[in-house]
């Protein structure tokens, strides 16, 4: 269990025992962590990019920190956050013809026609999506397809710093995510709940007991 | 990091365990011997003796309050006077500090009411505990429930202590918070079956009469996320400062909140924020590891905003209730705290001691399942894996019932129990009791106010909501519905506010109180960092950039 390895961190020789996370390994040397840090493991907020060599592998690849084990030998290379001016700016409830949505697709990301497929994309992608056929989708028109590819994108913009044509493919995913989202999901369930709610149908007994065993009715809905 | 707890009891080898539920029949759930108020006694983290002491200053003097809590909030400050001269303040309307999702609702909202805000995150906008949440947010909208079984499930759940204005407030909201995240573009799973045609589908929450909780798969907190970031940044009349952690508040001479002393930690500089109103949507305190408990939480949840708020003059409350959530994963180590869903045992997932015996209702409230676990662990029946106890949620059964299950619907579970080298159709998962939850906090009203005039609050570091104990799919809501109403409170509180002198006459007061009580030379908060962190701000201000 408690095998010591040695790893470089941004430059950084550390000694640690292993199993550890890398992230956990970048802070063993009392090094203060104030960035590139986050969920701590889970994998959903994309904060700790980094770019990794193995041992004796000529590849880098990037991965996030957080869910990749330290091993010996490993460079390892955090990539600093930056926001840059966003290009591609729309806000979402402007778009609201989605017989057109694909226009207003290719008219606020005009440069996804010209992808290159160079495959930079897929490649920096630490959750393996289809980004660059995600970016093909949504250029041809499918933009169901498209969404699907980019569900369980954790926005880290690998991808974004990674495509030589200033794509940004992921808020090209969440764009088509967003705008599919707001224009077709009209749950028949909740605009009943609303309706019954502007009828007046939100009167409250505070007290706490009111629906103890039995399903309350609430004021006048139904 | 911290790791789950050590072993100084008995417990059954894994491998016994792992036979024992193998060749156990199905059971139904047992009765209970002790009533939840005796569980809870006996065996939860916050009836602990070492758990509470009294506060020795401020506003609630005598309020009982975690001990390590109580260090941050008894800190003196980071800054005085001396540090503010020669600083040219940024003046806004609204500033909001914290970027989760609390914030991001109260920046859109903000704006809505014609504000211009600067948003101040200490990591990255984004980066908090919503993008971590899994199980889902609770609106009653199904046929058969209703906003008063919301009410008293959330009131009941909270053991009676919540506040019945901000929970009447919360379930009102519910409904019309869906459909404003619907248009911002946030995603909710619908029901399986052809005749289901466009109702959502709706989960059971441990402690609920409904199933009324919506979801996206089981990462429902970082589709909400990733959305409201993507708005907030999109957003021109937002100014967005990440790595800039508020390490004090800034007061008028009427002790008004006015704005913040920022860190910028890529300058290593201070920067003063004036704003008309300011939302403090901090978040909560798992990185605390209180009572040496591993946390479900982001590397951020250090209770910064209670400490600055209750230094303010902010009243606070419930600071001795906390959550640990009953299914953190316990083994391998350097995984332990990390979350699994509730809505594993929504969709049917059951606990199993050492013994191969269930031993509890599985959807009861999760401090009652909490304190459970807790107890098969202390009398002997947890399971030991590499000298760490836990018991089994049992996945193996569950998934070989459901087997779809794995790739729509419980994504997350999947991914961690890769990380963990263990497939969950075949193997259960080693869990663990992990701190989760903040329950107490500041106090407001239903417009995110709280007791200090300018200063708003949302989320996680607020109280009275979940009263002592949180129900599943009631943060993602209360962040939503209180981050908008703090929002929107906060663009006309500053639209009306004359402009003062900003100041720390705040700390001066705190000062001779901690003087008075024999605290001046204790701690300073807020930490900013947990104590892995290595952070000093003194210290990483003069040091030279690389």
């Amino acid at each position: 269990m408690s095998d010591r390895i040695r790893l470089s961190v941004d430059g950084r020789m550390l000694e640690v025992a292993t199993p550890v996370s890398i992230l956990q390994a970048a802070s063993a040397d009392g090094t203060p962590l104030t960035a590139n840090v986050g969920c701590l493991g889970q994998g959903v907020c994309g904060a700790c990019r980094c770019m990794v060599r193995k041992q004796d592998e000529a590849d880098v690849t990037t991965v996030l920190a957080c869910e990749t084990l330290a091993e010996d030998g490993m460079q390892v290379s955090f990539i600093d956050y930056f926001i840059p001016d966003r290009p591609h700016v729309y806000d979402v409830a402007e778009i609201t013809d989605v017989w057109r949505l694909s226009n207003a697709v290719s008219g606020i990301f005009p440069e996804a026609a010209q992808c290159r497929h160079c495959g930079g994309c897929d490649r920096a992608c630490p959750k393996e999506l289809d980004v660059q056929r995600g970016v093909a989708l949504a250029v041809a028109g499918d933009l169901a397809g498209a969404a699907g590819i980019f569900d369980q994108c954790v926005m880290c913009n690998l991808c974004t710093l990674a495509c030589p044509e200033r794509i940004w493919p992921n808020h090209l995913g969440l764009m088509v995510r967003r705008a599919l989202t707001a224009l077709t999901l009209r749950p028949s369930d909740l605009i009943h709940r609303l309706n019954e709610l502007e009828r007046g149908g939100d009167v409250l007994d505070l007290s706490g007991t009111a629906s103890t065993g039995t399903a309350a009715v609430v004021s006048d809905g139904r | 990091m911290m790791s789950t707890t050590s072993l100084s009891v008995s417990a059954v080898p894994y491998a016994d365990a792992l036979t024992r539920l193998r060749t156990a029949a199905a059971q139904a759930s047992p009765a209970e011997a002790l009533s939840r108020e005796e569980l809870l006694a006996a065996y939860h983290p916050d009836h602990n003796e070492d758990a509470r002491v009294a506060l020795r200053v401020g506003g609630n003097r005598g309020m009982l309050c975690h001990p390590t809590l109580a260090c941050l909030l008894e800190g003196n400050a980071l800054v005085g006077d001396v540090d503010l001269v020669a600083l040219d303040p940024v003046v806004t309307d609204v500033l909001v500090i914290g970027g989760g999702g609390a914030g991001a609702a109260a920046t859109l909202a903000a704006r809505r009411g014609g504000a211009d805000v600067v948003l101040a995150a200490k990591l990255r906008v984004g980066d908090s505990n919503t993008v971590m949440a899994e199980g889902g947010i609770q609106a009653a909208i199904g046929e058969e429930d209703s906003l008063q079984r919301h009410f008293d499930d959330t009131l009941k759940g909270g053991h009676g202590a919540g506040e019945p204005e901000l929970i009447a407030r919360l379930v009102r909201d519910a409904p019309e918070v869906i459909r404003w995240l619907i248009g911002l573009g946030v995603s909710f799973d619908l029901a399986e079956g052809p005749l289901a045609g466009g109702r959502l589908l709706r989960k059971r929450g441990g402690g609920t009469t409904a199933a009324r909780i919506l979801s996206h798969r089981d990462f429902t907190g970082l589709e909400m996320m990733r959305v409201l970031r993507e708005a907030v940044e999109l957003d021109r009349g937002v100014t967005v400062l990440n790595r800039a952690p508020a390490i004090e508040l800034l007061s008028d001479e009427r002790g008004r909140c006015v704005g913040a002393v920022l860190y910028d930690l890529e300058l290593r500089r201070l920067r003063l924020v004036c704003a008309g109103a300011v939302v403090l949507a901090t978040g909560g305190a798992g990185r605390l590891h209180l009572s040496g408990f591993a946390t479900s939480n982001h590397y951020g949840a250090t209770a910064d905003g209670l400490a600055l708020a209750y230094r303010m003059g902010a009243q606070l409350r419930d600071i001795d209730s906390f959550q640990y959530h009953p299914t953190g994963i316990a083994w391998p180590g350097h995984l332990a705290g990390g979350l699994i869903s509730e809505a594993v045992r929504s969709f049917g997932a059951t606990l199993v001691n050492g013994q191969g015996a269930r031993f509890i209702d599985e959807l009861s409230p999760r401090d009652v399942v909490t304190s459970a676990i807790l107890r098969e662990c202390a009398e002997g029946r947890g399971v030991v894996r590499d000298g760490l106890i836990g018991v089994f949620l049992d996945t193996p059964t569950l998934l070989a019932n459901r087997p779809a299950l794995l790739r729509e619907q419980l994504v997350s579970l999947g991914h961690l129990a890769h990380r963990a080298g263990i497939d969950p159709t075949r193997e259960p998962m080693l869990i663990y009791p992990t701190l989760h939850y903040q329950n107490g906090g500041v106090v407001i009203d239903t417009d995110g106010a709280s007791t200090v005039p300018g200063l708003y609050c949302a989320g996680e570091v607020t109280g009275g909501v979940h009263g002592r104990n949180r129900l599943m799919g009631n943060a993602l809501l209360d962040i939503i519905v209180f981050g908008r109403r703090a929002g929107a409170a906060a663009a006309r509180h500053a639209a009306a506010a004359e402009p003062g002198r900003f100041g720390l006459g705040h700390v001066q007061s705190w000062q001779r109180e901690l003087t008075c009580a024999g605290l001046i030379e204790g701690p300073r908060s807020p930490i900013l960092y947990p104590a892995y962190g290595h952070f000093d701000l003194r210290r990483h201000m003069a040091a030279s950039q690389d």
